[in-house]
């Protein structure tokens, strides 16, 4: 019954020599490659990717998707009969057209391949892309454009081309981060002595300013109304929000408790006598 | 408005087990804990510390009793757990001549937890530390490759007795010259999550760690080891997860 059934469906022909029976099992390749596809990037998300950084677990779970989708397709055309020779032929002269029109997405695929090969910052880092004026946290490097989430809560995509050929400052590599303060003092105080209670302010009330290094001064400039002074402090790398924001409060506050003058800009205009 | 007394009148809370029927008030330096009942099963939970900063939890508990534990505990979690590492820079250097050996007792900042009991379960419930200004951050090596540790400048002890209490415990360091010419030290770095801490009322003692220089290949390297103490003191729980690690190579000058 079933052998007959088959039979009359191999001979129900469709265009040339596909047939409904053909179409059926090359349904059933298909159908079948979709389902082990989904199984093994199930598997390999489920017992391999939390051993693997994410992006990369991101990406070799693509690759054994569309791997085995692709191998499928090809197991459903020979399934056809169809012959391909003549597809690859056409597809060479019209990828090249493609080539032509496509070349940033072509491009912006090559640099992601790049990128995941050269792994210039890796998902949940922090980086800053200072030609573009974006910092945040990198999300995802894509197949075409990688995202970051910057620090207003907004994410921005960014064409892997340009994030490939972009400089890229990664601020978590180092354990450590160095935070930084401008401060002029007047020239009738003493220098010395504003070092001393600003050093004596920032480890006395700035818990993740770090005691090893010390705070560092450098007197950039003997400015028109101030000695400028610059302050740099370490801290953990992730507690700059704790340090950065809150540096300028404590030095003016450390100067205040001193009777030590911030100027404002002046001028000394001498009168000349007839 | 601020409610905490002035430290001179108090006496101050021991470490130890206390059962909590109504209320409780502990009392430690620059820090106040009260625990109250708000109902049948419902315990209230207030602290304000050394930086002013309070603190408030409800507890649901199943019984309508509430038992907890104040001990001392490993210095890693103020003002935030970054580290497993510590940093104990002394106020006096010590010199070791060639092939000589030290034994001595330094003062080791130490936190304060608060336990809850089940059964003979501890669980974290919150921690202090009495001495804000003595926890901090501190880098052994370079920026880019060093190494973050908590930092503590720590002065030499006594022995075991010289404790400062809910401040500093007594942590024994036996240092070991191999080498073929004398060395200063004046600097520990090594990771203290398996130094257990143990409590005798108001003072506390931590493991000891026994450090030895010796040449390997063409590099001095100190080789650091814990000493468990064995004494009659009891154990504090562990507040943080603890990574088993018993021999561990880190810096020393």
């Amino acid at each position: 019954m079933t052998i007959e059934f088959l039979q009359s469906l191999s001979e129900m022909q469709i265009v040339g020599e596909l047939t409904v029976l053909s179409l059926l099992i090359g349904g059933i390749i298909m159908a079948g490659g979709v389902i082990l596809a989904k199984i093994a990037k199930l598997l390999f998300q489920k017992y391999y990717a939390p051993t693997l950084p994410k992006d990369t677990a991101q990406n070799l779970s693509k690759l054994i998707y569309f791997g085995i989708l692709i191998i499928s397709f090809l197991g459903f055309t020979s399934s056809q009969g169809i012959d391909l020779s003549g597809i690859m032929v056409a597809g060479g002269i019209f990828a090249v057209v493609i080539g032509f029109a496509t070349q940033s997405v072509v491009s912006n695929l090559i640099s992601g391949v790049f990128l995941i090969v050269e792994k210039p910052a890796k998902h949940g880092d922090t980086i800053q892309l200072p030609d573009m004026g974006i910092s945040g946290t990198l999300l995802d490097i894509g197949t075409f454009s990688s995202k970051i989430r910057k620090f207003d809560g907004t994410v921005i995509r960014i064409p892997n081309e340009k994030f490939f050929t972009s400089n890229i400052r990664s601020l978590t590599v180092s354990t450590v981060r160095r935070a930084e303060a401008m401060v002029g003092i007047s020239y009738k105080n003493d220098i010395e002595n504003a070092i001393s209670v600003i050093t004596n302010e920032i480890l006395t009330t700035m818990p993740f300013a770090l005691c090893i290094p010390e705070p560092e001064f450098r007197v950039e400039e003997l400015g028109d109304s101030s000695v400028n002074i610059l302050v740099l402090v370490w801290h953990p790398r992730d507690d700059w929000s704790k340090v950065q924001p809150l540096l300028l409060t404590t030095i003016k506050r450390a100067l205040d408790n001193a009777g030590i003058e911030i100027p404002f800009p002046q001028r000394v205009i001498w009168g000349a006598k007839d | 408005m601020k409610t905490m007394r002035n430290d001179s009148e108090i006496n101050f809370s021991n470490y130890g087990e206390y059962d909590i029927n109504d209320n409780l008030d502990l009392f430690l330096p620059n820090t106040e804990i009260k625990i109250q009942r708000i109902s049948d099963n419902t315990f209230s939970y207030f602290r304000e510390d050394s930086e002013g900063k309070i603190t408030e939890k409800i507890i649901p508990v199943k019984s309508n009793k509430l038992k907890i534990e104040l001990s001392p505990i490993r210095p890693l979690n103020h003002p935030a757990r970054r580290t497993d590492n510590i940093f104990l820079k002394f106020d006096k250097e010590i010199y070791l001549s060639k092939h000589s050996a030290a034994s001595i007792f330094v003062h080791c900042p130490i936190e304060i937890g608060i336990f809850l009991i089940h059964d003979s379960n501890r669980e974290p419930l919150d921690w202090i530390t009495c001495n804000h200004l003595n926890s901090r951050f501190g880098l052994y090596g370079s920026p880019d490759t060093g190494t973050l540790c908590k930092y503590a400048k720590v002065s030499l002890a006594t022995d075991y007795s010289d404790s400062i209490p809910y401040v500093e415990g007594v942590m024994k360091i036996v240092i070991e010259n191999t080498l073929s010419s004398g060395q200063i030290v004046s600097k520990v770095i090594f990771p203290i999550t398996d130094n257990s801490l143990y409590y005798e009322n108001s003072k506390t003692i931590i493991d000891g760690i026994k450090i030895t220089m010796k040449k390997r290949a063409l590099v001095n390297i100190a080789d650091v080891k814990i000493i468990p103490i064995d004494s009659d003191w009891i154990k504090s729980p562990t507040w943080e997860d603890n990574t088993v690690n018993t021999s561990m190579t880190m810096g020393l000058e």
